[in-house]
């Protein structure tokens, strides 16, 4: 693939010759304050590999937690430096010689990512309920599943602390993506954070093949959408002439050029944003990948990809295409009601827990795109509610599958939990505040998004696909009802599983999840002022 | 208002620990929040008289347009009185059904004072937001309550039914909130109410709002999950399914009339809709055994009365509707009440078993006797009252068609005999003597555990006499409504129409009463009407199948299925944009010469044959064949720098597809049937119709001049060579080439690590490391000395030895070597350059390496790739210093010109250097793929017998 790009460079002409070749270039002009939280996690992100390298594997895992919470902890607070103080409200704007926005949206949405990072890493982190030095994954990755090399890295006690800067770099990307202000800069973090999620993914301890078929699966399917997306970005460069969001919007306002290259490089970058976001038709490698991967991970791709992934999204529809919204709303009204009508049945199924999340999880991109609908602030608002509400609530469903457990790892399927309620009436509540808040039940921070999200949307005039949201919440509130039912009211299996009792990290990150989402939804009006105050973006 | 909410709440939390601390008697404890709650709002009665309503409102939520608004005028001041005064006395009850040691006790405790606390939120609310969130509460809380007996399937599938049905309700009820608002511009309910949403729009979101009231308050076709709910324990059906939950669809009914009861759908939805239920449910309960089912049946009934009533938009209709309202609350949670003490009595409460009670426990069976009654609509109690001013309503009925209202009427009338019959048929069946029946006997009932239905049982006495006085009150209500000049209530209006039904509806009750039996042996043929659960039970079992089905089509874990959605929506949506409006370029020229048609047709002959093939290797060798052929039309189009490229890169892909394709198995195993190959090639081809369309459209596209004009020329004054190409990489976009390079390094490194798990660095293995071949006498003839063609030859398994392998690699190593170096140095003026020596170097140590195993490859070249890898960064980067050097930019190509004695005029620039690096770094890279992927994994196969095939899926990108 590498070959490839190099020979494909050589086949490109430059388009700058003369840029390039003259006297002074001048240098690029970098706003180093504005940038800073991208600044701190990718430099914990490179201090881990050189941890990885240096430091005696003993102290490994300690430095490597240490590092990269310090790490997500000072880009969060650098976040809120940018954001709150008056020297750098001035300088929010297209940054980076015009490759990055700081703005409203950006600042939220990254503060919203390093938040659910943070949380997720305390589950990454956890090694008591997986006991050894690894966690809850493979000892070493390299090795064949069932192989003298496993059992034997195993016993010299290796672990793949790996694990933590390939967090690092992936929440980087993360950072970047809602932030790009061109497509180049865009792609670039998109592959960012999808090629250590792709890592991620195959390095369960247990269950080894499933978890490699799932980072196999999402790394092939991921770099189609990703070859599309790249490929949508020539067709616009093709029709604009230029790759910068807001001279393509220029573009397209005054219809120059050919059409079909805008519309086609538009529907092409869609492909690319629409996977990364899990919604349909494109959303199958989902259920796949989130139940394969180790399940920190999947938190971590649950929470934290999607928040980057519809951060993108917003930015290139609302700032790009803003001026197409005639043409992209009868496309994006049809792939939100299949990806809620999706999500909602097919999860109807499922007997496996990580499955079922997957699909809500599915259901839960189609709620959003409802958001994005309306192409207004309030729509803007309400997503920018939704990911933050929805990533904690996520973060801690999974959570709670990581605690319960049998002997041969996580209990996931269903009929296991049947009566966990009478076990453990603490884990399976919280797992039912989960639930309810993705049911939309009021009092929960589900409620309050789909409240948001909705009426947004109506007021946008897209009442048909309210109408569906509404019929898929109910499908989903069924299912979600039925998993409760079988928590609380059902006979608990003579040998079912037992909630294992965690270390302080995962219990921390649990209580996290559940009051986040209870105070999310009983007073939301704070982190709704402030995504009110972020939701316009900067050009 | 908020106050006595925060009361509950508080209640609800400390109701567990003191059930722990007084046992059951906490519950008389508890019965002070709704108990304040009710004196309290009838401390408010005075100002909701005077001035029409009593209103609060704090911010919640600015932003979204949410706040805490609370309203308390007549409406909500019955409701709330009848919530938390009933509540009081459930609870009171409480403190003597359950026993002290039931399990659980505590968390019900606290759940029913969440759920009265939830619906007195609910009666209160102003906002239609919050009005919503307490709603979907007392789903949530009455689920709890119901599954509380979750040792019974049939109590959890109750609970589930009832959530499910409510909550389905509840979200359309918030579409239709929502609707309301955003275009009325306000979430004030009375806002909304008084200046009504009109037209379609309107009428549609109130339907949906009513979706939530029908649901909730167990309307046909979604009666069903009610008398199913009767799995809870008594007090909790008598509180929530006699006078509060099943009454919010009624209040929001009644809160919405006043202003949309003209709307086109409201009267043609409620009436029919509510008299339906009123006679399904009536007809049930006369056929029902168990008393609380009756009961339960009789309630269904009695919901579909009050709904028409209250739905109807006449002053009338609302003020009869409102009464009965009042009238039911108190009767039916009497008659449940009793229910329970007759089950903790004699414990049953099946009417077949039940004999002789009414002369052993008298004071129950008065209680019972009046609350029936005043459900039959016997006078002097409440009940008659309401029952007669409904059919006054009826009598003259404003604003309805008058066969729609004598139909009305008529239905009521019917309705109403057969409520007088059940209810005669309740009476009889819990307290009379039965002949042929062991009267049973009961065990003695405390004067608290009776308490409560003796109080409410007595307020339905005194209410009938004392409904002028009521009447005033609820009239305030029945004025907002339609006209809005409702007839007084009272008792008696003097010989007229009313009277004279009400008279025909207690002979006629009576009549079918005593006829029980045949009425019985009429219902066992008729066949069972309206069995609406049955339809629920279908409705989720075809959601389920839907559900199964769509799985199993979409979700079968293959990555072609998967890979082959996204292309067909690939094709179909750009696609069809494209074809409808592209604009195609008016002219084709199909070729330059036709040699490229003979060159395209092969590679496509190629790829067809590649997907049919069922060799792994032919197939790899076939997709080379395209690569190749792609490369001679770079060459005829006159590129012959890509093409030499393009030939190189594929040459050494094949060679690494060879290397894993080693680990696999030969055949592609063919599973698919032609339907699923035919869709397959369907939209392979369609996807590659698309791009190659797509390609044509996005060339002739082309607006401005191509940079390649200009190109030449620049790359000879800045860059200082000929080859556009060359300069391009290493001048023009050297920053881009430098990057590459290190990711190149990086990728290089990343494929040894997976295959090396342990070390990658060390000595290399070299043919002088292994012991030489013993010189001793071997079997068979002794190869002579000058046979050695390659060192590390005799170290192979004989059988995989070959002569003229070895003997061309001999020949031709060092051949390619200089043409490698040639190409380095030339390359920046003709077609060549660093990558494409380096590429060559690399082929010929592969020929080395297939010639003679891997300890020649360690012979041919006995360096550490890391190190090679290294060092093509290091010259790389270090050239762009030199730039900076002599003054200019990093990476800046310079000159230097000299005559050179023996060599003459020599030009030599500066990025000579920086290719000269990027050779390093492929040769680097091709020695690393050969050392992991052919080298090590030969060492690894004869290590250990094992399978590697799952490592290799990683590797084989």
């Amino acid at each position: 693939m590498t070959v490839a790009a190099v020979v494909s460079a050589a086949s490109v002409p430059a388009a700058s010759v003369s840029a390039a070749a003259a006297d002074s270039i001048p240098a690029p002009h970098i706003e180093y304050g504005v940038l800073s939280p991208l600044f701190v996690v990718f430099g914990a992100a490179v201090l881990g590999v050189l941890v990885e390298a240096f430091a005696p594997r003993a102290a490994r895992w300690a430095v490597q937690v240490g590092l990269t919470v310090l790490g997500l902890v000072g880009a969060f607070v650098a976040v809120v430096l940018v954001a709150s103080s008056d020297d750098w409200k001035g300088a929010r704007a297209v940054v980076a010689e015009g490759a990055v926005t700081v703005d409203g949206p950006t600042l939220f949405l990254q503060g919203t990512i390093l938040l659910l990072a943070f949380v997720a890493v305390l589950l990454l982190a956890e090694r008591r309920l997986d006991p050894g030095p690894s966690g809850a994954f493979a000892a070493q990755a390299s090795t064949v599943p069932g192989s003298p090399g496993e059992r034997e890295a195993t016993r010299a006690g290796a672990a793949q602390t790996e694990v933590f800067p390939l967090t690092l770099f992936a929440v980087g990307g993360m950072l970047l993506f809602p932030a790009a202000n061109d497509l180049l800069v865009a792609f670039v973090a998109l592959e960012v954070l999808s090629l250590p999620l792709y890592l991620l993914c195959g390095l369960a301890r247990r269950r080894r093949l499933l978890s490699q078929e799932a980072a196999m699966k999402y790394f092939l399917l991921g770099a189609f959408s990703s070859a599309f997306f790249l490929y949508g970005i020539a067709l616009l460069y093709g029709y604009a002439g230029s790759i910068r969001l807001s001279e393509i919007a220029d573009a397209a306002t005054q219809a120059q050029g050919s059409d079909v290259l805008l519309l086609s490089g538009v529907g092409l970058v869609t492909v690319g944003l629409l996977f990364k976001a899990g919604a349909a038709p494109f959303h199958a490698w989902t259920p796949d990948v989130y139940q394969g991967a180790p399940t920190a991970v999947t938190a971590f791709m649950a929470a934290c990809t999607k928040v980057a992934a519809f951060g993108a999204l917003l930015r290139i529809y609302y700032v790009a295409f803003g001026g197409l919204k005639w043409e992209w709303r009868p496309l994006m009204w049809g792939v939100a009601i299949l990806t809620m009508l999706v999500g909602a049945v097919i999860s109807l199924t499922q007997q496996d827990v990580k499955r079922m999340l997957a699909y809500s999880s599915i259901a839960h991109a189609g709620f959003v795109l409802v958001g994005v609908l309306a192409a207004d602030d309030a729509g803007l608002r309400g997503v920018l509610f939704y990911l933050l509400a929805y990533g904690f609530a996520t973060i801690g469903a999974f959570a709670v599958v990581t605690m319960v457990r049998d002997p041969a790892g996580e209990a996931t399927h269903l009929s296991q939990w049947a009566g966990l309620g009478r076990r453990s009436p603490l884990v399976a509540g919280a797992f039912a505040i989960f639930l309810l808040s993705f049911a939309g039940i009021p009092l929960t921070s589900g409620f309050m998004s789909k409240y948001a999200v909705f009426s947004a949307a109506l007021d946008g005039g897209a009442s048909p696909v309210v109408v569906v949201a509404v019929l898929a919440s109910v499908v989903a509130a069924f299912f979600y009802v039925r998993v409760i039912v079988l928590m609380f009211f059902s006979e608990p299996a003579a040998d079912g599983p037992t909630v294992a009792v965690p270390s302080i990290l995962t219990t921390v990150a649990l209580a996290l999840g559940v009051t986040v989402t209870l105070v999310l939804g009983v007073i939301p009006q704070p982190v709704l002022d402030l995504a009110g105050d972020a939701a316009a973006f900067v050009r | 208002m908020p106050y006595l909410l925060a009361a509950h709440v508080l209640l609800a939390l400390v109701a567990p620990l003191l059930v722990r601390r007084l046992g059951r008697d906490a519950f008389l404890v508890l019965a002070v929040g709704p108990a304040a709650a009710f004196v309290w709002a009838l401390a408010q009665l005075a100002r909701v008289r005077d001035d029409g309503a009593v209103a609060e409102s704090y911010e919640w939520m600015p932003t979204v347009g949410l706040s805490l608004s609370f309203r308390l005028d007549t409406l909500s001041l019955l409701l709330t009185a009848l919530v938390t005064g009933v509540g009081a006395l459930v609870l009171v009850y409480c403190a003597r059904y359950f026993s002290s040691g039931s399990a659980g006790l505590g968390r019900f405790a606290g759940v029913l004072l969440a759920f009265a606390g939830a619906m007195l939120g609910l009666v209160l609310a102003d906002d239609m937001v919050l009005l919503y969130v307490f709603w979907e509460l007392t789903s949530v809380f009455s689920y709890l309550l119901i599954g509380h007996s979750a040792q019974l399937k049939a109590g959890r599938r109750a609970a589930m039914q009832a959530l499910v049905v409510t909550t389905a309700g509840g979200l359309a009820m918030l579409v239709g909130i929502v609707m309301l608002g955003e275009r009325a511009g306000t979430y004030r309910l009375s806002e909304v109410v008084a200046e009504p949403v009109g037209g379609t729009y309107g009428a549609t979101a109130v339907m949906l709002v009513l979706a939530g009231a029908l649901t909730k308050s167990a309307l046909f076709p979604f009666h069903f999950w009610l008398p199913a709910a009767m799995a809870a324990p008594t007090p909790v059906s008598a509180y929530l399914h006699a006078a509060a939950m099943v009454k919010a669809g009624v209040y929001l009914v009644a809160r919405f009339a006043p202003g949309y009861a003209d709307s086109s759908l409201w009267r043609p939805v409620l009436i029919p809709l509510g008299l339906a239920t009123m006679l399904l449910g009536a007809w049930r309960a006369l056929r029902q055994h168990d008393l609380k089912l009756l009961l339960a049946f009789g309630t269904v009934s009695q919901l579909g009365f009050l709904t028409l009533l209250v739905g109807t938009g006449t002053a009338d209709a609302a003020l009869a509707g409102v009464t009965m309202l009042l009238a039911h609350a108190l009767f039916k949670a009497t008659l449940f009440l009793v229910v329970g003490i007759v089950d903790r009595a004699t414990g049953t409460r099946d009417l077949r078993e039940l004999s002789g009670l009414g002369r052993r426990l008298p004071a129950v069976a008065v209680m019972a006797v009046l609350a029936a009654a005043s459900m039959a609509g016997v006078p002097p109690l409440l009940g008659f009252v309401g029952k007669e001013t409904a059919y006054a309503a009826f009598l003259d009925a404003p604003r309805i068609a008058g066969w729609a209202s004598g139909l009305t009427l008529a239905g009521l009338v019917v309705g109403s005999v057969l409520t007088f019959a059940y209810s005669a048929r309740f009476v009889w069946g819990a307290f009379a003597d039965k002949p042929g029946l062991e009267p049973v006997t009961p065990r003695p009932v405390g004067p608290l555990f009776a308490a409560a239905p003796g109080l409410l049982a007595a307020a339905g006495l005194v209410a009938g006499p004392m409904s002028g006085l009521l009447g005033e009150g609820l009239a305030h209500y029945a004025e907002t409504v339609g006209d809005g000049h409702p007839h007084s209530i009272g008792l008696w209006h003097g010989v007229n129409t009313a009277l004279g039904l009400s008279a025909l509806t207690l002979a006629a009750g009576f009549a079918l009463f005593a006829a029980r039996d045949r009425v019985a042996a009429v219902q066992a043929k008729a066949p069972g009407v309206g069995n609406a659960d049955g339809a629920y039970r279908a409705v989720m079992r075809g959601v389920d199948r839907v559900a199964l089905t769509v799985t199993a089509a979409t979700q079968r874990g293959s990555l072609p299925a998967y890979l082959g959605t996204i292309l067909a929506v690939l094709v179909a949506v750009p696609g069809v944009a494209m074809i409808r409006g592209g604009q195609w370029p008016d002219t084709l020229r199909a070729w330059d010469t036709p040699l490229q048609a003979v060159v395209a047709g092969v590679a496509l002959i190629a790829a067809v044959t590649a997907v049919r093939t069922h060799q792994r290797l032919t197939a790899v060798l076939l997709v080379g064949a395209t690569g190749y052929g792609v490369g001679m039309l770079f060459a005829l189009h006159g590129a012959p720098d890509l093409a030499l490229t393009q030939f190189l890169v594929e040459s050494l892909t094949l060679v690494v597809f060879v290397l894993v394709l080693r680990k696999l198995p030969k055949r592609i195993v063919e599973r698919h049937s032609p339907v699923t190959r035919a869709v397959r090639a369907t939209i392979a081809i369609a996807g590659g119709l698309l791009l190659g369309a797509l390609s044509l459209l996005a060339l002739d596209a082309r607006v401005a001049p191509p940079v390649s004009d200009a190109f030449p020329k620049e790359a000879y004054e800045f860059g200082e060579g000929k080859n556009v190409v060359n300069v391009t990489l290493v001048d023009v976009r050297a920053w881009d080439t430098f990057g590459e390079i290190s990711v190149l390094t990086a990728a290089a490194t990343g494929v040894a690590s997976l295959v090396f798990l342990r070390k990658r660095t060390g000595a290399v293995p070299r043919a002088h490391a292994i012991a030489p071949p013993p010189p001793g006498p071997t079997p068979g003839p002794t190869p002579a000395p000058q046979s050695v063609w390659l060192p590390a030859g005799a170290l192979m398994a004989p059988q995989r030895r070959s002569l003229v392998l070895e003997v061309v690699a001999r020949l031709i190593f060092h051949t390619i070597l200089v043409l490698s170096v040639y190409l380095l140095f030339a390359g920046h003026n003709v077609p060549g350059g660093g990558f494409s020596a380096g590429l060559v170097a690399g082929l010929a140590l592969v020929v080395r390496y297939v010639a003679g195993g891997r300890y020649e490859l360690g012979s041919a070249a006995p360096i550490d790739p890391g190190l090679l890898l290294g060092l093509g960064v290091l010259v790389s980067g270090a050239t762009g210093v030199i730039g900076l050097l002599v003054g200019g930019e990093v990476l800046q190509t310079v000159a230097f010109e000299q005559t050179l004695p023996v060599l003459g005029h020599v030009k030599l620039v500066t990025s000579l250097f920086f290719d000269i690096g990027v050779y390093l770094v492929v040769v680097g890279l091709v020695l690393d793929i050969l050392r992991s992927l052919g080298a090590e994994l030969e060492r690894l196969d004869e290590d250990e017998d094992m399978d590697v095939d799952a490592p290799l899926a990683g590797v084989a990108r």
